[in-house]
């Protein structure tokens, strides 16, 4: 087999889609009347398991039980769903449950959170997409082992084909003739011929097998950005995961087919776009570019100070599916005043001053990081709070939704591998979100804090740094008609 | 435990019990039995449980049967191979092989190797997991690795008790015949478990189904009989099949059990035993009454005898086992076999319902052309298997450690 010929090196591509390099989906909100958290960590490769936490924010003892449920995102998945599994409540921890889900196709998700507590029953779909991200290369030290093992193995059977040809026949206490002694080496020589053919066919068949699944693993889109015109900036976007269902074998291992023609508006745009200056990231940019065809939009450029810009497209296809695509442009400079050259909902900033508490915004407001002062852990769910105040210290009194929300985050790893674009309800798609309360679910409605009633002064986002390292996040929310963007570092421990 | 020498059991010992007629049976020859018979049962339970539930561990009661057998079947090695190294007894060596530096029987050597196989099936068979995803195929390399080192202890039991019934004497030997017609009996049903999905009820109108039918099985019967050396062992070893596979059809449902994996097309609500047992009873039957006029017309066959010996043998097996189960398939469709002896009335919770066999209907037929050419190639991997069957079974009743 592959191992007693080859020896790995450790390369575990990092690839993931939607929120790229931040796989996990967290989600804020409201079954029925209990108030929840859900962490749900997809499986690396699909088939596999799936890790749900659901943290309670409800009164102790409201909830008897949670049972939870995975549901391909639309189609008669629902009608031949296996019963519900029981959430496992923590020792510790008796707000906090756990549990695990077998995803067994490639695509759009959900997973269904039944809560039965004192205030009756009640549910809540949490959107997720399932992927395979990683092409399979065996690491130095399980290569070595399996290597090591299997080696063994074939000299024992040699050793073993050697005394069945030969001393296995003889009877005790007396020794071989000179016949069976020739026999037994010509059984040897041809059992490890046997065994050696046995082996180059595994290889091959190894071989086909890694090749088959090479290609199902998900590749990161990448978008070709390029200055159109002055100030115009044109997005060509790809679909390297082109998965149609004219061909059956895909049907195997995808729930849905990805296509590119099928995007549909995240809370009221096609597509969301980040451009940040790297590496210094001061430069922060959220877009909203025009389709012009089936893989091209155009963005009206704001005048941004030049230079080299990660480029971040966030777009949903009508399954659910969520992609991020990535790209890099070197632009030049394109003059103007910033915020007079911005249009519709795009905003952002040229000059932000990253912070690890206070981001200064215009007219002497301010935007706090109400920081627990424990250390940030990779891997694990965090409400990340702001609050917004006047130049006095007041609580801010005229933040307004911003294209349906209360504001909205984008946590960004310094190498930029990391991007994940975060609302006050969590890392899940609202477009996504929508799709998987179905069409008469209303109770859970993505758009639910589109009321007209003053917002609070404080925001507020879960999520969890996928690994350890130091990010960037940028905290957006409209005041007076003007969005104000806020930047800040953290650093995400093991 | 063999206590007819004075002292510790050895081989030497065990050597000197099959020669003076002694009727014990030394415990390895027991741990040999039990150990195929976990390992079968724990197959069996598998294959169901993913049937049935769908999803598993690696710690449920299935999976821990087959590792019990796997344990026990190298434990039982080790000791014999350990005990037989370290002995300062002359005669427990020489009535023992020597590989890599150690001393013991040949058949403990294959079920030591044949453990260490499926030891390392396992780390292999999780990183193949977390590479490539759970199980959506049964055929892996770290399957195979696995189906592999459990045959190993299979047929490392039998060389083991050969090694033993061709010195013995007394009643000793009925009783080795009959353990080793076990373990031969269980080989056939892993066999039977492996070709499961090509020997479905709506495959058996299909010359198809029974071309995989003359892979393997009649390598198994051919090598049973001439080990074990019994008129009847080809009938025995499919009688034995016939009954565990019988066995789970009217045991399984007994438990209840639910599917845990979408998509649920069939509501079940206790294990979905595996299909009612292939009539391999009826060739099996045809081929013993068949060898008896082949060894007598020719009782020492030479190399081109065999051969021709081997090809009359593929030409019964063949039209034996679709005369037998052709008719019974009909009847396995029909409703009156609905009901627990046959148990036609589950099907595995992800068989839709428009699939042939939920509609207790056969595949459409493959045409005359393909059923000729297929049944052919039948005929002649029946015969190459009885072939390797002479060939294997002939060399084990030379083992004499």
């Amino acid at each position: 087999m592959r191992t007693f010929f080859r020896v790995f090196i450790f390369l575990l591509p990092l690839a993931a889609w939607a929120h790229l390099g931040s796989p996990d989906v967290y989600y804020d909100g409201n079954a029925g009347p209990y108030h929840l958290l859900v962490t749900i960590r997809p499986p690396a490769v699909v088939p596999g398991v799936a890790q749900i936490l659901v943290r309670s924010y409800s009164t102790a003892g409201e909830i008897d039980r949670i049972q939870i449920l995975p549901l391909t995102i639309e189609g008669e998945g629902e009608n031949l769903a296996p019963r519900p599994d029981a959430m496992v409540r923590s020792a510790d921890d008796p707000q906090l449950y756990t549990g695990n889900l077998w995803i067994m196709l490639r695509g759009s998700w959900k997973v269904r959170v039944q809560v039965e507590g004192k205030q009756g029953d009640s549910e809540i779909n949490v959107p997720v997409a399932a992927v395979s991200l990683t092409a399979a290369h065996m690491d130095r030290g399980t290569s070595l082992m399996l290597g090591g093992f299997g080696l063994l193995l074939v000299v024992g059977l040699v050793g073993i084909l050697r005394a069945a040809n030969g001393p296995a026949q003889v009877l005790p206490k007396q020794s071989m003739s000179p016949t069976l002694k020739r026999r037994s080496m010509v059984g040897m020589s041809i059992g490890a011929i046997f065994i050696l053919v046995v082996l180059v066919s595994g290889d091959l068949w190894w071989n086909t097998e890694a090749t088959a699944n090479e290609t199902m693993v998900y590749r990161v889109p990448e978008l070709q950005a390029q200055l159109k015109a002055p100030g115009v900036l044109k997005i060509t976007l790809e679909n390297p995961n082109s998965r149609s269902f004219g061909d059956n074998q895909w049907r195997n291992f995808w729930a849905q087919s990805v296509v590119l023609n099928d995007l549909v508006p995240d809370h009221g745009h096609l597509m969301h776009l980040f451009l940040v200056s790297m590496p210094d990231m001061k430069s922060f940019w959220h877009l909203h570019p025009d389709a012009t065809g089936a893989q091209e939009f155009v963005a009206k450029l704001p005048a941004v100070p030049p230079g080299r810009y990660r480029v971040y497209a966030d777009v949903v296809h009508s399954t659910g599916f969520p992609e991020t695509e990535v790209g890099t442009i070197d632009l030049p400079a394109v003059g103007g005043e910033p915020d007079a050259s911005l249009g519709g909902d795009d905003s952002g900033s040229p000059a932000l001053v990253a912070s690890d508490k206070i981001a200064a915004l215009s007219s002497g407001y301010r935007m706090i990081w109400e920081r627990d002062p424990s250390p940030l852990r990779a891997q694990q769910a965090v409400i990340f709070r702001f609050r917004i105040e006047d130049k006095d210290g007041r609580p801010a009194t005229d933040l307004e939704n911003y294209m349906g929300m209360a504001a909205h985050a984008v946590f960004l790893s310094d190498d930029g591998k990391v991007f994940a674009h975060v609302h006050p309800q969590g890392s899940v798609s609202m477009a996504a979100l929508a799709l998987a309360q179905g069409p008469t679910r209303g109770s859970a409605s993505p758009m639910g804090s589109m009321s007209m009633a003053p917002l609070p002064a404080e925001v507020s986002f879960p999520y969890g740094f996928p690994q350890p390292g130091d990010y960037h996040f940028f905290v957006q929310v409209k005041r007076a008609g003007h969005v104000e963007t806020g930047m800040f570092v953290a650093h995400a421990v093991e | 435990m063999n206590t007819t020498v004075a002292g510790t059991p050895t081989l030497a010992t065990d050597f000197a019990a099959t020669q003076s007629g002694a009727d014990a049976i030394p415990w390895y020859a027991w741990t040999s039995v039990l150990a195929s018979l976990s390992m079968t049962t724990g197959l069996y339970w598998d294959i169901s449980w993913h049937m049935t539930i769908g999803r598993d561990t690696f710690w449920t009661p299935a999976h821990l049967l087959i590792q019990f057998g796997a344990v026990l079947g190298g434990l039982a090695a080790a000791i014999l191979i350990f005990r037989t190294t370290f002995s300062r007894n002359r005669e427990a060596k020489e009535s023992s092989v020597r590989i890599l530096g150690f001393w013991g029987p040949l058949g403990a050597f294959l079920c030591a190797w044949g453990a260490a196989a499926m030891l390392i099936s396992a780390p292999f068979d999780n990183w193949w997991h977390n590479n490539y995803g759970l199980d959506v195929k049964i055929l892996s390399p770290p399957h195979e690795l696995l189906g592999v080192g459990l045959e190993s202890i299979n047929f490392g039991g039998i060389i083991l008790m050969v090694g033993l019934l061709n010195r013995a004497q007394g009643i000793l030997r009925p009783r080795l015949q009959l353990m080793m017609l076990t373990v031969g009996g269980l080989v056939l049903a892993n066999s039977m478990i492996g070709r499961l999905e090509l020997t479905d009820r709506a495959m058996m109108h299909r010359a198809a189904m029974y071309l995989a039918l003359a892979i393997g099985p009649p390598f198994v019967l051919e090598t049973v009989a001439r080990a074990t050396r019994l008129r009847w062992a080809r009938t025995g070893a499919a009688a034995i099949y016939t009954f565990l596979f019988a066995l789970g059809v009217w045991i399984m449902p007994r438990f209840s059990a639910e599917p845990k994996l979408a998509p649920v097309y069939q509501h079940i609500t206790h294990m979905v035993p595996l299909a009612f047992p292939i009539l391999i009873l009826a060739p099996a039957f045809a081929l013993d009454l068949l060898w008896r006029k082949l060894n007598a017309v020719q009782p020492t066959p030479g190399f081109g005898e065999k051969w021709l010996q081997a090809t009359v043998a593929g030409m019964v097996y063949v039209p034996a086992l679709i005369a037998a189960q052709w008719p019974f398939a009909e009847f396995l469709m029909s409703p009156a076999s609905r009901n627990w002896v046959f148990g036609t009335l589950d099907q595995p919770y992800m068989v839709p319902p428009d699939w042939y066999g939920a509609r207790n209907l056969f595949l459409p037929f493959e045409g005359w052309a393909h059923f000729w050419i297929r049944l052919a190639w039948a005929v002649f991997a029946a015969t190459l298997c009885t072939r390797l069957g002479i060939m294997f079974g002939n060399w084990m009743r030379k083992v004499q450690r």
